[in-house]
């Protein structure tokens, strides 16, 4: 080194400059010092307002409490849908790290979440982020005290007791009253805009089906709010009563089913597939709208599985589809009433005899009748379900004329009912035929109505369709003398029955006696079509009816007339009205590839009419204390079985000369 | 007495007269400070001893006895480790490297048997340690301007670099300004500061957006703007500054704190715990934390300038200047000033590491205060003059 190092060397120059320097530490350090007691005093003193604020808002939250949903009640008030608790957890994606982790900690309480882990981790990627979606439901109390115990230390997990909507009478309603399911896309776009909170809330279920889907908005309510003091995971760790608005319950929503008639209709049924429809003749109130086989509601409420719903779909028996009013069938002979109207409508003398050799030769083709009936007036034509009367009169009213008078009897309309669903199904007439056949879209080009094709319609075969409720509706019609009464579900409180004064349909009231006595006779002589099984057994109260059986496939075609695969076999019908001296309740029942109208939809019909009549509290008194019976002139000449003689006199009259 | 029996050299020797001049006034400042810890812990702790409070009392006890029995020790025997105790702190940052186990996604941590440790914490001490040996032994020349100069910065450099790597911003950053500071305190020429600070403000945003992880680029620039995404990064700046901020002039009171009991204010015991001082004490309370600080770091200078070999001084002003830079960077960030970097609050914060790395280095200076009078020999053969 060239500077003299000592010098430099010398310690107190060390010393000196340390001190100096030190001191600037000293002082480096006071200003940062001073610099953060700066920026304390402004976030405490200057903007503590400010962050008092958002600590407040941190703290608390409000969340939304769903309003418990209307309840549907039957006539009588009781309960069809209605509410339980449930235990549930949910996940929000939006506060957990790592979803397996999370769910590896759930089922170690939880072990059935492991089985359902593919369901709910596709569920929780579906949903938005912060939307909370269920891990588990329908826990048991001991479940969930666990989970509520061990879900406080996972943070995104949520233990809660909400209410869930349940039916009581299992598949009895399935189709009329529907069900609610978990909210889809679909359902949320169509709320618009800006949907209300309540749609996103994890225990909300929209109505899918029958009447949870029309009077969803009804059955909803109004959602309340709760304000709750959180944590940073969101568990609640307080409520503050203050800041609670109640929930508007949703408004309950009384039907006109009765709830027995409709278990009844079901249980009938048992395997079979079909559906009854009982209708009151002067309000039009649907007691029983009853659709066979059905499926549990419940399940769709917490969510069906996949493969639960394949095998409901793919049943050949149909049970997701409404056959009351979704689905058209032949009328078959159930029809014949109409034809018959449209006959006297045509100016047909009633007591006109037809002989009926068992067939009926029409141009080049010979058309069928299922029996030889020798001759038959109108009321025997009827009665026996005669084909040959039909075929050989139709031409003359023409099938123009045939259709006006279905359509006026309520067949293939469509009725203002309050749900949705219903399909019109099809009465034909030429016009239509001119431009169904029209040669487009596949169909060959045959525009001109040809006479053979009015004998079809005419039984009720051929192109015509009609739905179950319709059927009823139009022995309604027939059976309340020809008014106009149309089908209702929802009960109409305090109703007086002016609400119900339905306009005539402009058809003669003698004309429809005469059918009507044709009606007595099916299900009263000894020889009608469905006597056997048309008696109720209710003393004096008898059943008018019409059976009815519907080719599924031509048989002329097929070669046999027995069908074996069970989607081949015809269809059963059966229409009818009780009690016959003052008719009160109309019916139908179609029982599908049930072979024969009068043997499998009868005894049916006649069970659930059975149950709806003892239930109407004018006509138990009638059955408890039956009026004294009148001096008897004709007595005992009705069948055996008939224990009363009111009305056999009456039909005495008609009791025809054995062929 | 006590003065004249200091400058004895047979009587300073005496451990009666060594506690006498244990400076008992600064370890009651260590000591307040750490109680304040005791009480917000307890706070937090949902107003329960469990589960940090009476570990932190426990702890604090130990390492304050452990601090006097240092202040006890011949400043020769500090100088006579220095350099092996960075030699082996060296070699374990060397075999984190290699060995280390990776947590949190960093590789920190070092296992010996059932025994885990982080050598990054050895190093805060033993580069202030090592540092004082050199410019004691350095002549007054080679401590301002000289090509000397590069040992102390490799000395530095060193650590730092192989901290940074594993990666520990943080502690990396603490390592070197400490080394810088002093450098600086023993006479570092104004010309290379000048240099050196010009060159690192320009340096600084290359590094940012080349050299950084992404997650610790992602922290800078949440740093930046907190607000921009409240509920991911941002997040913990944010519930701090509302931590803090709502507690106003005299605080929520203790047990009170919404942010802090809530959970809303994350590491609410340890790196954020001066959060929930400001949100349950208020102003007052936080404010008299750092007035405490700063009495504790004149202090620890007062005793650094007091001391008669350059030895004591860098060392005592050494292990000033950790403690006041975690004080301040952690008081920064805590109230948004500074990025997310994981730097406790020394004696305040709970944990183990830092207070024990913090009292040894105080257990320096209080030995530094108790042997002010002690000439060390600046030669290498120092050791013959031990008896």
């Amino acid at each position: 080194m060239s500077e003299p190092s000592i010098f430099f060397e010398d310690v107190n120059e060390k010393q000196g400059t340390f001190h100096r320097r030190i001191f600037l530490m000293g002082g480096v350090t006071a200003l940062g010092i001073f610099a953060l007691g700066g920026q304390l005093a402004l976030l405490q003193i200057v903007q503590g307002g400010k962050y008092k604020r958002l600590s407040a808002a941190n703290q608390f939250n409000f969340r939304v409490v769903p309003p418990p949903r209307g309840k549907i009640l039957d006539r009588n008030g009781n309960v069809i849908a209605g509410n339980r608790p449930s235990f549930r957890v949910l996940i929000i994606r939006n506060e957990i790290d790592d979803l397996d982790d999370t769910l590896d900690q759930i089922s170690y309480v939880l072990p059935q979440v492991q089985d359902n882990r593919r369901r709910i981790v596709r569920d929780i990627n579906q949903s938005q982020r912060f939307v909370p979606t269920v891990v588990a439901a329908d826990l048991t109390w001991e479940e969930f005290s666990r989970v509520n115990l061990f879900a406080a230390e996972i943070p995104g997990v949520q233990a809660v007791m909400d209410e869930i909507r349940v039916y009581h009478y299992g598949g009895a309603f399935s189709h009329v009253v529907g069900y609610v399911s978990k909210i889809s896309e679909k359902d949320l776009e169509a709320e618009g805009e800006n949907p209300d909170p309540l749609l996103l809330h994890p225990g909300f279920r929209i109505g899918k089906q029958g009447v949870e889907k029309a009077f969803d908005k009804q059955l909803r309510g109004v959602a309340g709010a709760q304000k709750i003091e959180v944590n940073a995971r969101g568990n609640i760790v307080a409520e503050d009563p203050d800041g609670t608005r109640p929930p508007t319950p949703g408004e309950d929503i009384t039907l006109t089913l009765d709830a027995e008639v409709q278990a009844r209709a079901l249980e009938v049924f048992e395997q079979d597939s079909g559906s009854a429809v009982l209708l009151n003749i002067h309000t039009g109130e649907i007691l029983c709208m009853v659709s066979a086989p059905s499926f549990d509601p419940n399940l769709f409420v917490s969510g069906i599985s996949s493969k639960a719903y394949k095998l409901l779909n793919e049943y050949e028996r149909r049970p997701l589809l409404d056959k009351a009013i979704g689905s058209t069938f032949a009328p078959g002979s159930t029809f014949k009433m109409a034809t018959a109207l449209s006959f006297l409508d045509a100016g047909v003398d009633p007591s006109e005899r037809v002989v009926c050799r068992g067939s009926y030769r029409f141009g080049n083709r010979t058309f069928r009748c299922h029996g030889v009936h020798g001759s038959v007036d109108m009321r025997h034509a009827l009665k026996f379900s005669c084909d040959t009367y039909f075929y050989h009169i139709c031409n003359r009213a023409g099938v123009d004329r045939i259709a006006a008078t279905a359509h006026k009897l309520g067949l293939g309309e469509l009725f203002d009912l309050e749900i949705e669903g219903q399909k019109s199904g099809l009465v034909p007439t030429t016009e239509w035929k001119r431009t169904y056949f029209d040669g487009t879209k596949g169909r060959p080009k045959d525009p001109k109505w040809h006479p053979g094709e009015t004998l079809s319609v005419a039984i009720g075969q051929g192109y015509t369709t009609v739905s179950a409720l319709q059927l009823a509706v139009y022995v309604s019609r027939i059976a309340n003398g020809g008014k106009a009464v149309t089908p209702h579900l929802i009960k109409k409180i305090g109703a007086v029955d002016t609400d119900f004064d339905f306009k005539p349909l402009g058809i003669p009231p003698e004309h429809i006696q005469i059918v009507r006595d044709g009606m007595e006779m099916v299900s009263n002589d000894a020889d009608g079509t469905a006597f056997r099984n048309s008696q109720l057994n209710l003393g004096d109260m008898k059943m008018a009816g019409k059976t009815g059986t519907a080719q599924v496939i031509n048989y002329d075609r097929a070669g046999t007339r027995k069908a074996t695969q069970w989607k081949n076999k015809d269809h059963g019908l059966f229409v009818c009205y009780a009690p016959v001296d003052n008719p009160r309740y109309a019916m139908a029942v179609i029982v599908q590839h049930g072979i024969a109208g009068g043997r499998f939809a009868a005894p049916k019909a006649r069970e659930i009419m059975k149950v709806a009549l003892l239930k109407d509290p004018e006509l138990q008194a009638r059955i408890v204390a039956p009026p004294p019976p009148e001096p008897v002139e004709a007595a005992e000449t009705a069948p055996p079985e008939v224990e009363s003689t009111e009305v056999a006199p009456e039909s005495n009259e008609y009791i025809p000369p054995v062929p | 007495m006590a003065e004249s029996a200091m400058t004895r050299r047979g009587e300073r020797e005496r451990y009666d007269i060594k506690l006498l001049q244990v400076d008992w006034g600064f370890a009651l400042v260590l000591s307040l400070i750490a109680g304040i810890g005791v009480l917000v812990l307890y706070s937090v702790g949902g107003m329960s001893w469990e589960p940090w409070a009476y570990n932190h009392v426990l702890r604090f006890g130990l390492c304050f006895l452990f601090m006097i029995v240092l202040a006890l020790v011949d400043l020769r025997w500090w100088m006579l480790l220095a350099y092996p105790a960075y030699g082996v702190s060296l070699l374990l940052l060397v075999a984190v490297e290699l060995v280390g186990d990776v947590r949190m996604g960093a590789q920190r941590w070092l296992e010996i048997g059932s025994f885990s440790m982080q050598p990054s914490e050895f190093m805060k001490l033993s580069i202030v340690m090592a540092l004082a040996r050199w410019y004691h032994e350095a002549g007054t020349k080679d401590a301002v301007l000289s090509w000397k100069l590069l040992i102390p910065f490799t000395m530095i450099m060193a650590p730092v670099l192989l901290v940074a790597h594993q990666p520990d911003l943080g502690t990396a950053m603490l390592i070197l300004l400490t080394g810088i500071t002093v450098m600086i305190v023993a006479g570092l020429d104004w010309r290379i500061i000048g240099t050196a600070a010009v060159g690192g403000a320009v340096a600084i945003p290359f590094f940012v957006l080349f050299v950084m992880h992404d997650y610790q680029r992602k922290r800078v620039l949440t740093f930046l703007n907190p607000e921009a995404d409240p509920s991911g990064d941002g997040y913990h700046i944010l519930q701090s500054k509302i931590a803090i901020g709502s507690g106003g002039l005299l605080g929520k009171g203790l047990g009170l704190g919404s942010q802090s009991q809530l959970s809303f204010l994350p590491e609410k015991h340890t790196d954020f715990i001066l959060a929930a001082v400001g949100e349950e004490l208020g102003f007052l309370g936080a404010f008299t934390v750092f007035a405490l600080y700063a009495l504790a770091v004149f202090m620890a200078l007062r005793i650094a300038s007091l001391s008669h070999s350059h030895f004591g001084r860098l060392a005592a002003a050494g292990v000033t200047a950790t403690f006041a830079l975690y004080v301040l960077i952690n008081g920064a960030m805590v109230m948004g000033l500074a990025p997310v970097v994981g730097v406790p609050q020394p004696l305040l914060s709970y944990g183990g590491s830092v207070m024990t790395t913090v009292m040894i280095g105080f257990g320096l200076v209080m030995g530094v205060k108790v042997h002010r009078y002690q000439e060390l020999p600046r030669t290498q053969s120092f050791l013959s003059h031990f008896e």
